[in-house]
């Protein structure tokens, strides 16, 4: 150890004044993005996500060849987007059950609010920065790849605006899941509860969604992939498709709010 | 061994420091949890560009008194202000005044040392990427880090991240340094060398520091507060406190130690004397009653005495351990 200096007035270091709820976030963006886009993150989840999606795609597009062209685009579009909605929600929730807690448990939440960080700065630059990885690397580029694949293996072009609104209907359902896991996080102390009640969500909605009555379930996100696919592929549903598309995203605003007054609360 | 030092329940470290003066100023300080009283009211001052040592038992309650310093746990009653301002409501601005060391620091284990220390530098300042970087490497030179600073903190010792966990706590220029057992898991060396540290940054800032280390407190504490079982049981500086209450003498004398029991005998002030014999000479710790005529009459009484010398006198001084360990002894024993 050797010798210490000081600012002086000459200092080209400026104080940064941060204060209020956003104190200290672009900071924390920052980092957490780079936990995605720094290191092998965000290439691992690109692989995951377009074998699965896109491969499972192929499979439906090569075996439907000879099948009428309007059912093997709908079957592809369909498999596509209810598939996403539902694969990526349980993929949110097992890559992120620990972001939280994990933090809390490993007391480096504890040493990021002792800078000044705001409770809430410190949920929302997770919300962010787990939206923008999931939704780039198990959504968008998958969903490219389905259009260039669209282009090659099937017999009728793709409508791309009504793919594009699915395939947003989906993005509504991982934000929905990025948002439930994180907040989970924050209101428990262990992965268990998290990762536990959030796959519950997810599972019990697709085993179930059809013997529970429909004012029930369109109050729920289970709906958002046999949306998007009604986006997709212009079909109409016995339901209002707006009704699962408000309630989901009315939900995951307040879940937000749960979440930061939770944290808010939380004793280091 | 029996001491006898001040008690001091109430009065804060430094009682002369007004709040508006002080850096830090407890009031009453409760937590608890359940039914654990973690803190029990405790009060505490602690004025600029000075050094605190924080001390007691395992589980007195000092990591749950810096939490509370920091906002990072709320207070059951009571109040803490830093620079003026409550430890609650205005948190996020004391935050950005303070360094604070954890007693098990862990970072982000995918950063390495120097990213570590980027990403804590930007919650306080922005600037040229060249100044940012200067500035780190010189934190990373003062805690020995600068051969480590590209390695990612994963792979780091208890005593590494106890370095980086000192360089994050002062690379944004604290007015307070908070430092929770900062010394716990290094070496001798390294301990010395965060001591070194301690008094340099004396000068730029106010160090607030818990530990077991009794030895450093000794060292580098200008006052030291003890706590045990949720209370504060002294708090005074160093000095003060090592000089015990002023009624305890010791004197060590060659020749006839039987003529100078009788004479301090007579003396009615005089309340207790032990003695201990080593290579001819006697060594007596006086207990007084009356101060004042302790210090006109003592001395000259034994010098008085026939067929004795005086090799030593003086106020006893008591060791920090002695303090510490009369201060917090179990009340079983």
């Amino acid at each position: 150890m050797t010798s210490i200096t000081t600012t002086t007035i000459e200092s080209p270091l400026v104080p940064v004044h941060t204060t209020g709820w956003r104190g200290g976030l672009a900071n924390l963006v920052r980092k957490e993005l780079g936990q995605w886009w720094g290191t092998r993150m965000w290439w691992i989840q690109t692989l995951i996500w377009v074998v699965l999606l896109n491969g499972v795609a192929t499979v439906v597009m090569l075996e439907g060849a000879g099948r009428p062209p309007e059912e093997l685009v709908t079957e592809a579009v369909q498999t596509f987007l209810q598939m996403g909605a539902i694969a990526i929600g349980i993929g949110v929730v097992l890559t992120i059950q620990g972001a939280v807690v994990g933090e809390k448990e490993l007391g480096t939440a504890a040493w990021v609010m002792s800078k000044p960080v705001s409770r809430a700065s410190f949920v929302l630059a997770k919300l962010i920065a787990y939206s923008v990885g999931f939704l780039a690397t198990a959504l968008l580029i998958p969903s490219i790849v389905f259009v260039v694949q669209a282009q090659f293996l099937l017999p009728v072009p793709l409508d791309y605006g009504r793919f594009a609104l699915g395939v947003g209907t989906v993005a509504l359902s991982v934000l929905f899941y990025v948002v439930l896991t994180t907040g989970l996080g924050c209101m428990f102390k262990g992965r268990g509860p998290v990762a536990g009640l959030g796959i519950s969500l997810i599972l019990v909605g697709q085993f179930f969604k059809g013997m529970l009555p429909l004012p029930l379930v369109l109050a729920t996100p289970w709906l958002l992939g046999d949306v998007a696919a009604s986006f997709a592929l212009a079909s109409t549903p016995d339901f209002n498709l707006m009704v699962p598309i408000i309630v989901t995203a009315a939900a995951a605003v307040a879940l937000v709010g749960l979440a930061i007054w939770r944290f808010q609360r939380e004793e280091f | 061994m029996k001491t006898k030092v001040v008690q001091n329940q109430s009065d804060p470290v430094a009682p002369e420091a007004t709040i508006t003066e002080s850096v830090i100023h407890i009031v009453g300080l409760t937590k608890t949890f359940g039914n654990v009283n973690a803190l029990q009211g405790i009060d505490l001052t602690v004025p600029p560009n000075s050094i605190v040592g924080f001390l007691g038992p395992n589980g007195s309650g000092k990591t749950t008194a810096i939490k509370l310093l920091l906002g990072l746990s709320r207070p059951t009653a009571g109040k803490a202000t830093l620079f003026g301002m409550d430890s609650v409501q205005d948190s996020l601005a004391i935050r950005s005044r303070v360094g604070y060391l954890a007693q098990d620091p862990r970072f982000y284990t995918h950063l390495t040392a120097r990213e570590t220390l980027a990403f804590t530098a930007r919650f306080f300042y922005r600037g040229p990427a060249e100044a940012i970087r200067a500035r780190i490497d010189e934190t990373l030179e003062l805690v020995g880090l600068a051969d480590k600073a590209d390695r990612p903190t994963k792979g780091f010792s208890g005593g590494e991240r106890q370095r980086l966990g000192i360089a994050q706590a002062q690379v944004n220029y604290p007015d307070l340094l908070i430092l929770d057992e900062p010394a716990a898991a290094l070496d001798p060396v390294g301990r010395r060398d965060v001591l070194d540290v301690m008094e340099r940054l004396r000068a730029y800032t106010t160090i607030f520091y818990s530990t077991h280390i009794l030895d450093d407190v000794e060292r580098v504490s200008d006052y030291v507060a003890i706590l045990d079982h949720g209370r504060m049981v002294a708090s005074s500086p160093t000095a003060a406190l090592l000089d015990g209450d002023s009624t305890t003498y010791e004197l060590t004398v060659r020749g006839d130690e039987h003529a100078v029991l009788r004479a301090l005998r007579t003396h009615s002030w005089v309340s207790n004397i032990t003695t201990a014999s080593q290579n001819g000479s006697t060594a007596l710790t006086i207990s007084v009653t009356d101060e004042r005529a302790a210090e006109s009459g003592l001395l000259r009484s034994v010098i008085a005495t026939d067929d004795v010398v005086v090799a030593a006198f003086g106020r006893k001084h008591f060791n920090l351990e002695d303090v510490f360990l009369q201060l917090v002894k179990d009340p079983g024993e």
